[in-house]
């Protein structure tokens, strides 16, 4: 019977958690977790804050779902929960136990439990190895029995994901994307952990096959009871499998909770701007598209305030310029990434030089850039005074006190101070945005005066 | 493989269900073994000496760094260091033991079952070994052992001596060309009466005979395996092979390949003079030739005397007897020794310091790019430099400085193998960081391949992953890359003995003879310098053309699936 190597271990962890956790339900408490990559050499010490700062709970049994566009750290969360990065700050208990803390022959049994499917069945099997010497890997490096029970128990396992026993002597080579992902699975079953991460594990398939993975995946957390977390960047797939979605964004979840409940009625401002992007299936129906302008900062160089300031359609204005226009809004944003952009670009002597002669090849001069963004549009004169302020202390190159100006005078509580992580409804659904604050109005109210 | 071990059980069944071809195979195979049972053995000896050399030399380290730092340090110091140094030398004996003996752990093979990481226990099982050959080594030089595992290996080298005398089916006393013409005109001593130039053409169609068989045979072993024991229809290796035999230019360098490393393996029976004759003791060996009716003998060394090609009438050119009546298919050279013979010694010369530079660096190289991919940073930015530094000089100058540093320094390195060692060291040394860069690109690669992440996530620890994971990866690169490499160091190991730096006489080298020789090109003389130089460029486009070969077969680009580049673009994607 395959279920016999670890249910003597399982039963002893589940003791275990009984007396230690008083919150019965959490299996994985993630809390402040910070992962930083190091920047390129010595020359650029700022780290890339790929996690920056990021708690929740997976709870035993459901599917987490982890959406957010690419390169918001999803899959930097994901593999430093399963300590294939490691953490820069913050907490990983899993029943209670801390997995950032652990080394040596604990990690080593510690990561029987905590598996990964990648995403690319490409690049995650060796090809030069037979199915059965990949997917038996696992037990031969754990030393599981005798080997030929490990044979036996591979090919019991190729049976549960679909494949046929004889497939043990195939090289990946012979696979199809589908199946290989198949052989994937199989591999992160083979230690029956209780924690698997999905990394995206149907996006680099054909939407045929994506079906049948998402179903074998489902059947295979009925039967061994398992616990994940699936990370996608779109939230339709998410919609069908998980229990609970968390939202993210550059390095932060921005929201948090029940699937059904964060569809119909989201709560955070990136949430709804990413719900609008799924295709509506039925044309007849008008929806409000709410357009991203722009993209995501930088990792190395976050907003200091909420994460999502730059591009936030529900951005919090001050009062005396609540009723600009809104695309007159969009050109001043557009404004101050160009600002950013040009801030943080080294220039080189040559460019100086260049500068020095008048000449500015790489950037384009003010003026030109208020022509491209301004001429076309009706700024009123308080706007276009400080327009002019700003516009001398670019011509002087001092990027940074013109983005101190536009900060002073169109920046508000988004840009200034991070945001708080607000309850919104009675699931305890969780939003990070200064908006549920009661002095602000919320999101869905300024989205739907905004963008209607 | 270590991690194959867990196949053997069912390869051992598949062989007990159909025997047949297995056991066909096997027969061949000892039949091909027992005709040249001798050489075989003669081999082994060659190759226990060799160790044996070896061993004693790491085996001298202790003591001797124990004398020098005695000498600075005073005594007890040295003593410290002497032990150190004998206790480093075990360790890495013993880590080497466990790593390509020992398979699993061999402390929890006795029982011990140890609650640690897999890296501590492997540690431990390393220290355990370690503690093993410490002991084996403390016995070895205790007097009652030492007497003992003394007259072990003698008698054991006694033993195998005998066997290696036995006749072989190449053996220049079972084809004999060395006799003497009878009065009546026919020849005596030589195979069958046959002339010696016919009875030495007869043994080097024999020596090449066997070989390719036993090429033949070897290749026949793979595909009756291919196709009764393998489990697996189709390996990507299938589609590699495939590939290599429709590319005829690739199996022409093969086949140039496989000859100059028969003839470096098979020098004693290709000359149709022996070698301790005719060209290292020449004053201590005599022959029989036929003079006026009469048969008299004399040295090799008095007849080559006269047996010189200096151009003029006297030399002795290509398919010619000399005055003597001694058989010399490519003529004599200067000094009136056989040219043939010192060729094929010539190519011994260059395959020892061939493989032997290139194996190094191969394997320097090899660890170097495993290590450096998977761990990066310090240890990749070390090599870097390290790498550049060497680089940066050029190669050529920095081997002339090296061996002429070492030559006239009299260091006892230069005189082993006539300096042949000594410059294969210098080769390693200066080819490894050329080997690493060209290999640096796909070992990042296959390091960013996410499977090398999937085996970290269940705990592989990174020898294995790097053993099993990169490795094979990465060998098809250095593979070619070595190939290459080995042509660029018989040009250089010639060139150097061109310039007189290389390897001194006695010791044979192409280089030399084309040096040698070079003064007589425009004479009747000519084929001293030419046949070697030919040989050179033979032989060093054979081996360009295996490493072309070997690229294209196993180019991932032109790989059946697309799955191997397309793994390469999207990984590490996400
Ligand atoms: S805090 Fe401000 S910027 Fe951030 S999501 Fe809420 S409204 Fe948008």
């Amino acid at each position: 019977m395959s279920q016999e190597p670890t249910r003597t271990e399982r039963a002893a962890s589940d003791d275990d958690r009984i007396d230690a956790d008083t919150d019965e339900d959490v299996m994985v408490k993630v809390r402040n977790l910070r992962t930083y990559y190091e920047g390129g050499g010595l020359l650029n010490p700022t780290p890339v804050k790929a996690v920056d700062g990021v708690s929740f709970d997976i709870r035993r049994g459901e599917t987490l779902g982890l959406v957010g566009e690419s390169g918001c750290g999803k899959t930097t969360l994901g593999r430093t929960l399963v300590q294939l990065e490691s953490a820069t700050g913050g907490e990983i208990l899993f029943d209670d136990v801390d997995a950032t803390e652990l080394s040596g022959t604990e990690l080593e049994k510690w990561r029987r439990n905590a598996q990964i499917v990648f995403q690319d069945p490409d690049s995650s099997l060796n090809d030069r190895m037979t199915i059965g010497e990949i997917v038996r890997e696992p037990l031969d490096v754990h030393d599981w029995k005798t080997p030929r029970e490990r044979r036996q128990r591979v090919q019991e396992l190729l049976d549960t994901v679909g494949l046929q026993r004889e497939h043990y002597y195939r090289y990946p080579h012979q696979f199809s994307g589908g199946q290989r992902q198949r052989i994937g699975i199989a591999r992160t079953l083979t230690l029956e952990p209780d924690f698997i991460v999905l990394d995206e594990p149907v996006s680099a398939l054909d939407v045929s096959v994506q079906a049948e993975v998402i179903n074998l995946l489902e059947d295979l957390q009925d039967e061994f009871g398992l616990t994940y977390l699936f990370i996608a960047h779109d939230l339709s797939v998410v919609k069908h499998i998980c229990d609970r979605v968390a939202v993210m964004y550059l390095g932060h979840i921005m929201e948090l909770g029940p699937t059904e409940e964060l569809f119909s009625d989201p709560a955070n401002p990136y949430t709804h701007s990413l719900l609008s992007a799924i295709p509506e299936p039925d044309p007849t129906v008008e929806k409000d598209r709410i357009r991203l302008h722009g993209t995501p900062p930088n990792p190395r160089h976050p907003p200091e305030g909420c994460p999502f300031s730059t591009r936030c359609p529900a951005r919090i204005r001050p009062d005396e310029y609540e009723h600009l226009d809104n695309e007159l809004w969009t050109r001043l944003n557009t404004l101050r990434e160009v600002l950013r952009e040009r801030e943080r670009a080294d220039r080189t002597v040559t460019d100086r030089i260049r500068e020095l002669l008048g000449k500015d090849p790489r950037f384009g001069t003010i003026d030109e850039i208020y022509d491209e963004l301004f001429a076309d549009q009706s700024v009123p004169s308080n706007v276009d005074a400080i327009l002019e302020e700003v516009a001398d202390h670019v011509r002087a190159n001092d990027e940074t006190a013109a983005l101190d100006q536009l900060k002073a005078e169109f920046g508000g509580a988004c840009e200034s101070e991070p945001p708080e992580y607000y309850t919104v409804s009675d699931t305890g659904r969780q939003s990070f945005c200064h908006r549920h604050d009661d002095g602000y109005r919320s999101p869905d109210e300024v989205l739907n005066t905004r963008h209607r | 493989m270590s991690y194959d071990e867990h196949d053997d059980e069912t390869f051992r069944e598949r062989i007990d269900a159909n025997p047949r071809p297995a056991l066909i195979w096997i027969v061949g195979l000892i039949v091909l073994l027992a005709v040249e049972l001798g050489r075989i053995v003669d081999g082994i000896i060659a190759l226990g000496g060799a160790i044996r050399f070896a061993l004693s030399g790491i085996a001298a380290g202790p003591s001797w760094i124990g004398d020098n730092v005695a000498g600075t340090l005073g005594s007890a110091v040295g003593t410290g260091a002497m032990i150190l140094t004998a206790l480093l030398l075990l360790a890495i004996a013993g880590s080497l033991v466990k790593t390509i003996f020992v398979p699993g752990s061999p402390l929890k093979r006795l029982g011990y079952d140890i609650d640690q990481t897999k890296q501590t226990i492997d540690l431990l099982d390393r220290l355990f070994l370690t503690a093993i050959l410490a002991v084996i080594a403390l016995l070895a030089i205790t007097s009652p052992f030492s007497g003992v595992l003394e007259s072990g290996i003698n008698g054991l080298t006694r033993g195998l001596e005998s066997v290696s005398s036995l006749p072989t089916i190449t053996g220049r006393e079972t084809i004999s060309n060395e006799g003497h013409r009878t009065p009546g005109g026919g020849w005596e001593g030589t195979f069958l009466g046959l002339s010696p130039a016919w009875a030495w053409a007869l043994r080097v169609l024999v020596v090449y005979a066997y070989a390719f068989v036993a090429l033949a045979w070897l290749w026949k072993g793979y595909t009756i395996f291919r196709e009764h024991y393998r489990e697996a229809d189709w390996t990507p290796r299938d589609d590699s092979i495939n590939r290599f035999r429709n590319h005829y230019w690739g199996i022409f360098g093969l086949i140039i390949v496989f000859m100059f490393v028969v003839m470096a393996i098979w020098a004693p029976a290709l000359g149709p003079v022996d070698a301790e004759h005719n060209l290292y003791s020449p004053y201590e060996h005599e022959f029989e030739y036929l003079d006026d009716d009469t048969v008299v003998s004399t040295t090799h060394g008095t007849a080559n005397l006269q047996s010189q090609s200096q151009g003029g009438e006297s030399t002795i050119g290509l398919m010619s007897y000399d005055d003597f009546d001694r058989w010399a298919p490519f003529g004599t050279n200067q000094d009136g020794k056989d040219l043939f013979t010192f060729l094929v010694f010539g190519a011994r010369t260059s395959l020892v310091i061939g493989v032997t530079a290139i194996g190094l660096a191969t394997a320097i190289a090899l660890a170097m790019s495993l290590i450096t991919a998977y761990y990066k940073g310090l240890v990749d930015t070390l090599t870097i430099i390290t790498s550049d530094t060497i680089i940066s000089i050029p190669a050529f100058l920095l081997v002339l400085l090296l061996s002429v540093i070492f030559q006239q320094a009299n260091h006892p390195i230069a005189d082993v193998y006539n300096g042949g060692l000594l410059l294969a060291l210098i080769f390693a040394g200066i080819y490894w960081p050329g080997l690493w860069r060209s290999i640096r690109g796909p070992s990042l690669q296959v390091a960013e391949q996410e499977w090398v992440d999937a085996a970290k996530s269940y705990g592989q620890t990174p020898a294995m992953t790097m053993r099993k994971h990169m490795a094979p990866y990465i060998a098809t690169y250095i593979m070619i890359y070595a190939s290459l490499l080995l042509g660029g160091v018989i040009i250089a190991t010639a060139a150097l003995s061109f310039l007189g730096l290389g390897i001194n006489p006695p010791t044979p080298e192409w280089g030399r003879m084309v040096s040698d020789g070079r003064s007589y090109v425009s004479t009747t003389s000519w084929h001293i310098a030419t046949i070697p130089g030919i040989m050179i460029v033979f032989v060093v486009t054979g081996f360009n053309a295996l490493g072309d070969g070997i690229r294209d077969a196993m180019d991932p680009e032109s790989d059946t699936g697309t799955s191997d580049a397309g793994a390469a673009a999207s990984g590490g994607g996400g």
